[in-house]
């Protein structure tokens, strides 16, 4: 019982982490970026190159997002910034972007599968439970990042100007905000923030070009369930990613895949706004 | 002028002749680049190398050169239709040898009946595939799962099994015999899981394995990335059961580092086997390919022995049409580092088998050796 | 008797394809092509058109849905999937032959028909979205994937199914039936698609509120046309499967989903052929090109379709079409005559309650919007609405015509209650509502525009265009005394605002509506334009007796036309009365000035 809680809670942070980014992203740009499992995979392979060159993990981290970042930086200044007025059109765009990244990486790297050691290995004896500790760790981290930019959102000047940005853009303008910087900056934080999550998930699963497309869905449902806010994307991260350890585990591995694409359909269905209030 | 005419005149026939003997003969390699099997199909083309150099070095086989045409299979059936289809209709090759899942070689068998071009199966698989164009020379459940079971029986005393696999033919199979076995041999199955082939999450398997009270592991995944997160998560979770792993090889092995040590493994090739023809086969290897040497393993050493048994066969066949060639394929033998292979038994081979335990640096400590382990009637003739 | 008159527009002729001298030589020379191709292609060409052209039917459907009907569908792969999976299931359980093969057909055709059903009824129902459609058919693909994964053997799962007996043709015969189906539904689609009903489709994609409020359920067109699609694509994947003899759930994935979409951004969407082209290439060049650069060929689709996303939105045929129409001469003109309608006798004059309403609310938590609101309005009013800004008068409008957004209170248009009925039906019991930007279909032309505005009274033709276009006097006046008639063959994203606002208002009037909503239409006209509209009214009013509620902020416009002003105040009717007598109320002084008004001389 006590695995299965472990497992829900684990499996619902590292929900949180990879759609953390997204959720950034929609919420400030309404624009849903396709090319987030692409991002996650930058970050996985930047953690592989960090590992060959030998780098500790407090410096591997950085470079995942630093990289991420700079990626969304110039796919947001390229691509997206055209974009605002088609949503659609963005989503069709930055999944060709995503497919052109997923190319780049597998030109560099190879299309082979390829892994990294974990940082953090054995497991931890828990009220009698031996559970993984890097599992753990993930709950860690994944507190870290919602405290960081929870902050980040309401502690400093950048969360403020993209708050209003959020409310209402030509009020924002009106009053000096530079909109489309703060969209920048967004993007980019964001990316870096999926990136950051690919290199987290590493040790717990392959490297490979196409990695980070089964978390693209179940990121983009919940991101769709959350509305903007990240508070309401823990939420839905542990519920939806709670059902979904519970099919898996109870009912068929292959039916708890589903567990949160459809209940997400079915919340936006009887609720369009999702679990958000209002 | 006589002199000169008879100089241009056997030019002519030296050039045409050449001509004729430069027709080269094309060896199709269908293989997993991308998805599960990426991570061992690298060897796979390398060993395929390694065997055409050497016959082509050697003069080729009835004086024409082997080109190898590699095509990616995707690991799966969509992508096999593609690549046999290149393969068969495009490139028009003369014989298909490789190793592919069971996905893909079930997918491609129509396309192989189609063209009427052999098909040498070099990977081991859950057996009772028959095609009159397909020869295994690769292990089948008879064959691998006894000497685990046995051993696990016997020496680890293990009563209840825990089995875990990719849900497609290869890793049903392969279960459905091992529990059938375990079973006949008054051991209890207590759990059978399955994710499909790309799944990457085994944690509600790994955790109703710890709540099952099973005291021995056998899995049968898809390759390579499966076996890798599969064993990572089992390490993971802190699972240190006796494990037999029915699908991995050497070089996957190798790749997951000290997560792997401890498997134990059953297979017709490891790099430990004591032979000449082993020895020289892994310096061959090593000096071709040097610093980007891929483990020689269990799925990529029969392609090198399909190569020299298409070359067998074609020359006592006197051609590379494809009927003769297919008679041909089941009586001749090659001497290979897993020894003397010849697919007599129903297109499939006997093979001696090796019980292995992977050591903490990678390599594979033989336990136990049986020779000569029949395949069994894989392919009855229909009476 | 009827005055018939004619103006000339570009309009296409029954069918849609006009007698053009080259239709009959190039129907020889595509099956000529067809028939005879597969004895000048080489074996393996063959074979990769043959599953081109099945996708290639399936990238139509996907061109239907999207291009057409503008919802973004990734799904349109599972509906393929289940025919490949019904065949490849049935053949495989039990064995092939002909009663196996036909009721493969029709388990594919039904659980593609339900599958569609059930999407439809998801994605498109009063107030969803278009991402929400997007999303549903998002997961549509994935679920049906999962349930083939979780099928054990008799799906095959991972592996998919294989080895089962199925047709035994020649690879030439094979060829020729997909080049013929293809064909076939190339034509069947062009013809729906060119005829009043693909206009009434693209209407849907422009602006599907419009078409709410032009009295048509756009829910239940776009169910139909996703059930039809998913039909049509399930029995391409039905021959798919009978060709390949394979079954893999990649057939049926999220992957080969966005396969399509791509294939028909980079054709050309909402054409068809683009959808046919752009399938062909890259199928061909995909199998070709992904064995000797293979992952150059992905990463030049990928280049390709934010290329095509960014800057030529129309895909290959929108570029080359717009180079062809610099260099080719424009059509000849064909003629639409608009007819009028004889319009039912009106009865009695005067006396009937057009529009009653009573206790009208609105409240968002605490906060009211409307409250308490109560009055009637009579056949023939003239009736204005008037308040400063955030009194409520664009809810008020809203809660008039669609029974769900009211709170509170009860509202009947033309003697029918209201109810929680959407817009649609609504507009049905004989109101007509105008928006306050000029809300119309802008990639339709006028004469197409007004078309679709009748659909409602008269069913469009789902394979012709009418040359002959029935509306009611009222509208008639409107486009003649706009100068509309002059320009019946343009597209509507190129008049100007007036005449947009026009366009507009004879659209509304094209549903011989009793009762007319109009939310301040004089916006952005020029003073000319406004006299046009005062006359327009007044007559609309008087002599075709219509119910008319004007929400408006110009004041003396208010004073010259209207029989009856409302004054409404912080969600509540401050005064309703006389022209004169609301002019005259100090409290409306107060109200529009904020501050007790001087006795005299105090302009509004």
């Amino acid at each position: 019982m006590l695995t299965v809680a472990l497992d829900i809670v684990t499996t619902a942070a590292l929900l949180f982490i990879i759609s953390s980014g997204l959720l950034i992203v929609f919420g400030v740009m309404k624009i849903i970026n396709f090319a987030h499992a692409a991002f996650v995979t930058v970050g996985a392979y930047a953690t592989l190159v960090g590992a060959r060159l030998g780098l500790p993990w407090i410096l591997v981290l950085p470079l995942a997002f630093v990289t991420g970042a700079i990626c969304g930086a110039l796919t947001e200044a390229i691509i997206v910034r055209w974009l605002y007025r088609r949503p659609l059109d963005a989503i069709l765009a930055t999944w060709g972007l995503g497919i052109v990244i997923g190319q780049i990486v597998t030109l560099i790297f190879g299309r082979e599968v390829q892994f990294v050691q974990a940082p953090i290995t054995g497991t931890v004896d828990l009220l009698g439970v031996d559970y993984s500790a890097y599992r753990i760790v993930m709950i860690g981290a994944a507190v870290i990042v919602a405290l960081v930019f929870t902050t980040l959102l309401n502690g400093t000047r950048l969360g403020l100007s993209t708050r209003a940005v959020i409310m209402n853009e030509m009020l924002a303008q009106g009053l000096g905000v530079d909109s489309s910087r703060v969209r920048l900056i967004t993007f980019a934080i964001g990316s870096g923030l999926a990136a950051l999550s690919g290199a987290l998930i590493t040790p717990l699963s392959s490297v490979d070009p196409n990695m980070g497309l089964p978390w693209l869905i179940s990121a983009f449902m919940l991101v769709m369930v959350s509305g903007g806010s990240l508070m309401t994307l823990a939420v839905s991260s542990l519920m939806l990613g709670g059902l979904q350890v519970i099919v898996s585990t109870f009912v068929n591995p292959i039916l708890g895949g589903l567990t949160i694409a459809i209940c997400a359909a079915i919340v936006l269905r009887i609720r369009p706004e999702g679990f958000a209030r209002a | 002028m006589i002199s000169r005419a008879l100089l241009v005149s056997l030019a002519l026939v030296a050039a045409s002749g050449s001509a004729l003997a430069a027709d080269p003969i094309k060896i199709g390699v269908p293989v997993g680049l991308s998805g599960a099997n990426s991570v061992v199909a690298p060897s796979v083309v390398q060993s395929a190398e390694l065997a055409v150099d050497e016959i082509n070095a050697k003069g080729g086989v009835l004086g024409r050169q082997l080109t190898l045409d590699v095509a990616d299979d995707a690991s799966g059936a969509a992508g096999a239709q593609k690549a046999f289809d290149a393969l068969v209709f495009q490139k028009k090759v003369n014989v298909l040898i490789s190793m592919e899942t069971s996905a893909a070689r079930n997918a491609g068998l129509p396309i192989v009946a189609r063209g009427k071009t052999p098909f040498i199966y070099t990977s081991f698989y859950e057996g009772r595939s028959c095609s009159p164009y397909l020869y295994v020379n690769a292990w089948v459940p008879e064959q691998q799962v006894p000497p685990i079971v046995d051993y696990f029986n016997k020496e680890k005393k293990a009563t209840k099994y825990f089995l875990i696999g990719s849900d497609y033919a290869f890793g049903r199979g392969m279960l459905s015999f091992t529990k059938a076995y375990v079973e006949k041999t008054g051991g209890k199955v207590v759990g059978e899981e399955y994710l499909p082939m790309d799944g990457s999450d085994w944690t509600p398997i790994i955790s109703k394995l710890k709540a099952s009270g099973a005291d021995a592991i056998i899995t049968s995944t898809a390759g390579g990335a499966p076996n890798v997160t599969l064993t990572k998560q089992l390490r993971a979770a802190g699972v240190s059961l006796p494990y037999g792993n029915l699908a991995v090889d050497e070089g996957t092995a190798k790749s997951m580092g000290a997560d792997a040590a401890g498997i134990y493994i059953s297979a017709s090739y490891v790099t430990g086997i004591d032979s000449p023809a082993n020895k020289k086969f892994l310096a061959a290897m090593s000096k071709k390919f040097g610093a980007d040497l891929k483990t020689p393993n269990d799925l990529s050493v029969p392609e090198y022995e399909g190569v020299y048994a298409y070359k067998a066969a074609v020359e006592k066949a006197g051609s590379t049409d494809s009927q003769k060639v297919l008679a041909a394929l089941s009586e001749v033998s090659v001497e290979g580092p897993r020894g003397t292979i010849r697919m007599d038994k129903q297109r499939h081979a006997p093979l001696t088998m090796y019980l292995g335990q992977v050591q903490s640096d990678g390599s594979v400590k033989v336990i136990q050796s049986f020779p000569n382990v029949d395949p069994g009637a894989q392919c009855p003739p229909k009476s | 008797m009827p005055e018939v008159r004619q103006f000339s527009q570009l309009a296409p002729a029954p069918l849609g394809l006009s007698a053009k001298w080259w239709m009959v030589p190039l129907a020889v020379v595509i099956v000529g092509s067809i028939a005879l191709a597969p004895l000048v292609l080489d074996t393996y060409m063959v074979n990769i058109l043959i599953r081109a052209f099945f996708v290639a039917i399936a990238a139509i459907t996907v061109d239907i849905v999207w291009g057409y009907c503008g919802t973004l569908t990734f799904g349109q792969s599972a509906f393929f999937g289940i025919g490949v999976y019904a065949l490849a299931i049935i053949f495989t359980e039990y064995g092939f032959g002909s009663w196996q093969a036909l009721f493969a057909m029709g388990t594919s055709v039904v659980v593609a028909a339900g599958v569609g059903a059930l999407t439809g009824w998801l994605s498109f129902y009063p107030g969803s979205t278009p991402l929400y459609a997007s999303i549903v058919s998002l997961v549509v693909p994935i679920v049906l994937v999962q349930i083939l994964y979780s099928g054990g053997t008799f799906t095959g799962s991972s592996s998919g199914l294989v080895g089962f007996e199925t047709f035994d043709l020649e690879l030439e015969s094979w060829f020729r039936l997909a080049g013929l189906s293809l064909a076939a539904v190339a034509v069947v689609a062009l013809i729906i698609m060119r005829s009043d009903t693909g206009r009434l489709l693209k209407a849907l994609r422009d602006n599907d509120e419009r078409c709410s409020y032009l009295g048509i359920n756009t829910s239940r067109y776009r169910i139909i046309v996703l059930v039809l699609t998913a039909i049509i694509a399930s029995l391409a994947g039905f021959g798919y499967a009978a060709f390949g003899a394979v079954a893999a759930p990649e057939n049926a994935g999220f992957t080969f989903g966005t396969r399509l979409i791509i294939m028909v951004a980079l054709g050309g969407r909402g054409t068809i052929i683009g959808a046919i082209v752009g399938a062909l290439s890259i199928e061909v060049a995909s199998a070709y090109l992904s064995g000797s650069l293979p992952y150059v060929w992905e990463l030049i689709i990928g280049i390709a379709l934010i290329a095509v996303i960014l800057a030529f939105p129309d895909g290959l045929l929108g570029a080359v079409g717009r180079l062809g129409r610099g260099i080719l001469p424009s059509k000849a003109s064909a003629t639409t005559q608009l007819r009028p309608v004889a319009t039912a006798d009106t009865g009695p004059a005067g006396s009937e309650v057009a529009m009653k309403v009573t206790g009208l609310g609105k409240h968002f938590g605490s906060l009211s919007v409307l409250d308490g609101v109560t009055f009637e309005a009579k056949r023939s009013e003239l009736l204005s609405l008037v308040g400063p800004n955030g009194a409520g008068k664009t809810t008020l409008i809203r809660c008039l015509s669609d029974g769900r957004e009211r709170s509170t209170g009860f509202v009947a248009i033309a003697g029918h209650a209201i109810d929680r009925l959407p817009p649609d039906r609504v507009v049905q019991f004989g109101l007509g509502r105008k928006f306050q930007a000029a809300s119309v279909f802008e990639t339709l032309t006028v004469a197409e525009c007004l078309r679709v505005a009748r659909t409602h009274r008269a069913r469009p033709s789902p394979v012709s265009t009418s040359t002959v276009l029935e509306l009611p006097a009222a509208a008639i006046a409107v486009v003649e005394r706009s100068g509309l008639s002059d320009r019946l063959g343009e597209e509507a994203r190129n008049l100007s605002h007036g005449l947009k606002q026009a366009l507009e208002l004879a659209m509304v009037l094209a549903l011989e509506p009793e009762v007319l909503l109009l939310d301040e239409p004089t916006a952005g006209l020029t003073r000319a334009e406004r006299q046009a509209f005062a006359d327009i009214l007044t007559s609309l009013a008087s002599r075709d007796r219509l119910c008319i509620l004007l929400v408006e902020h110009d004041l003396d416009f208010v004073r010259e036309i209207s029989s009856r002003i409302i004054v409404l105040h912080q969600g509540k009717i401050a005064l309703d009365g006389s022209v004169q007598e609301v002019v005259d109320s100090s409290l409306v002084r107060e109200i529009y000035t904020g501050q007790q008004a001087a006795a005299c001389g105090a302009e509004p």
